[in-house]
């Protein structure tokens, strides 16, 4: 009897420390698999809450860590494309989240201020072509490869982009 | 026969707002359809820069007319995850009845201007006058009939007004039956029936691609809400149904809203029962953090999310606002090609346009 409870708690332990058990965190799972997919194109990533993941992509790999995201890791809906300008660089900020994990994903592409562009993922998800446009319109980043670029809110033939920090109404 | 463009707005009945919507007609055949927007763009994201975290709430009030509460709630919740505040629990349950009774005017509003659309004037009067209800209940609550300002950053401006639970739960009473008469009426009608079955069929996948979010998606199929699957407030204590249809025509697009205003009713009352005492408020800094703040929302039209980023000084550095409407309007085309129209008005008055949050 008591040799059984024995057995029993230490199996207990070691599923408790068995590797399987790491992943059976859906953020640290979709960590681990951009980790390992994309050595060098992400980094930094972490779980900032329940739910919600953050991590950097490199912008020439951009493109292909969202099509890993959406074909292989379930992330099939795009909420939000954020451009911010820091002092050095523009930042895009997506946010993905999936309808099956209920995750969120926060990945963000910085690109130089004599550059601004990423690969745009519209091709990916349809729902990310207005919204790329309205960052190429207020915030002036150019989305490579998208099918139609032009401004969306402000006229066609204004010159300035107006959430840039240099811009003064 | 030939082919042509037409321009349906920016002045057209059916645009209920400034914006666009160039179709090109093959004899009465959609073969195309290119939407414009930007006629009502105000440079919130802009404003918002140069006012102090909490000088932007009435702002965020004003981006859509509809449903101004859920706005700047959406606005409060983000900036406290910057923050990094807890709110207190009465002002969670608060916030519930709060953007609840809002989802129900809004719901009310869309299906005035839809049976308008549709030419059911009476159904225009009833569900405005039935509107007054929850715009009175939140005037009581606010002050304010339109643009509340009332949520605040760590809490809500003030506690329920006196007898506040009595009223409500007599407003809820008479809803429901209400609801039970616009049914009847609404589905008894047999031109708003020929004008919604089988019109304006949006399949889930395309739904899921475009991004399309809340009502309009899930009367796709598509059965996802964020306040069943990530409870934000007090929506993980509350007992409700989430509203699917699985046709993803424009009366799944009716069906579903009419669905929530039950399940909104049946929210507000068990919050209000629910409620705790306490505190309503909790005081913020007047400095934000060096960080970002993500929030997401279930808005009446479909998942709201603002993401701030705050230098550590007391305005924000960036604030970007996802309007789910500008997202479903993008996919207008893949919902209007094949169809005539006179079929344009139901399937964008389906989709409730709202062009203040839309442009920004």
């Amino acid at each position: 009897m008591s040799e059984g409870g024995r057995a029993n708690s230490a199996g207990a332990r070691d599923m408790e420390t068995a590797p399987s058990r790491i992943d059976a965190n859906p953020e640290d799972r979709v960590l681990r698999a951009l980790a390992e997919t994309f050595p060098k194109g992400v980094s930094d990533g972490e779980k900032v809450r329940p739910g919600l993941i953050r991590a950097r992509v490199d912008r020439a790999e951009l493109y292909s860590a969202c099509r890993t995201l959406r074909d292989s890791l379930g992330f099939e809906h795009i909420s939000m494309i954020s451009a911010v300008e820091y002092d050095n660089r523009f930042e895009v900020v997506y946010h993905i989240s999936s309808y099956g994990s209920r995750l969120v994903i926060e990945l963000i592409a910085s690109t130089p201020k004599d550059d601004p562009s990423v690969d745009s993922v519209s091709s990916i998800w349809g729902g990310a072509n207005w919204q790329e446009r309205e960052a190429y319109d207020l915030m002036g980043i150019v989305f490579k490869n998208h099918p139609k670029l032009e401004r969306i809110l402000l006229p066609k033939d204004v010159m300035y982009h107006p959430l840039r920090k240099d811009f003064k109404g | 026969m030939a082919e042509m463009w037409i321009n349906m707005g920016p002045q057209h009945p059916m645009t209920h707002g400034l914006w666009n919507l160039r179709v090109k007609v093959d004899g009465e055949t959609i073969v195309d359809a290119v939407p414009e927007v930007g006629y009502l763009h105000r440079g919130i994201e802009k404003l918002c820069e140069g006012k102090t975290y909490t000088q932007v709430i009435p702002i965020t009030d004003r981006l859509c007319y509809g449903s101004s509460m859920t706005w700047s709630h959406l606005y409060c919740t983000t900036v406290e995850d910057l923050m990094d505040l807890e709110v207190p629990e009465r002002a969670r349950y608060i916030r519930v009845v709060a953007i609840e009774m809002q989802r129900i005017a809004s719901h009310l509003m869309w299906l005035a201007a839809y049976a308008g659309d549709l030419g059911m004037s009476v159904g225009f009067t009833y569900t405005m006058r039935d509107r007054e209800v929850f715009v009175d209940l939140l005037q009581a609550l606010t002050g304010a009939r339109l643009t509340y300002n009332y949520p605040r950053i760590g809490g809500v401006a003030h506690d329920l007004p006196p007898n506040f639970e009595r009223d409500t739960m007599r407003a809820l009473k008479y809803m429901e039956m209400r609801l039970q008469e616009y049914e009847d009426l609404f589905e008894g009608s047999k031109i708003f029936m020929m004008r919604n079955v089988g019109i304006g069929i949006l399949r889930s996948d395309d739904a899921v691609n475009l991004g399309i979010t809340g009502p309009s998606l899930r009367a796709s199929g598509v059965s996802y809400d964020l306040r069943k699957d990530r409870p934000y407030e007090a929506y993980e204590d509350m007992d409700f149904k989430v509203a699917t249809h699985k046709d993803g025509d424009c009366y799944a697009r009716y069906r579903v809203r009419m669905d929530e205003m039950w399940e909104s009713c049946k929210i507000i009352r068990q919050a209000i029962q629910k409620m705790p005492s306490g505190k309503w408020r909790v005081v913020a800094p007047r400095n934000g953090p060096v960080g970002t703040g993500f929030g997401r929302v279930e808005d009446p039209r479909g998942e709201g999310t603002m993401y701030v980023v705050g230098d550590g000084s007391d305005k924000p550095y960036r604030l970007k606002i996802r309007s789910p409407i500008f997202v479903t309007v993008s996919a207008a085309p893949t919902i209007l090609v094949g169809y005539k129209v006179a079929d344009v008005v139901a399937i964008m008055g389906g989709l409730d346009m709202c062009i203040g949050e839309n442009d920004r």
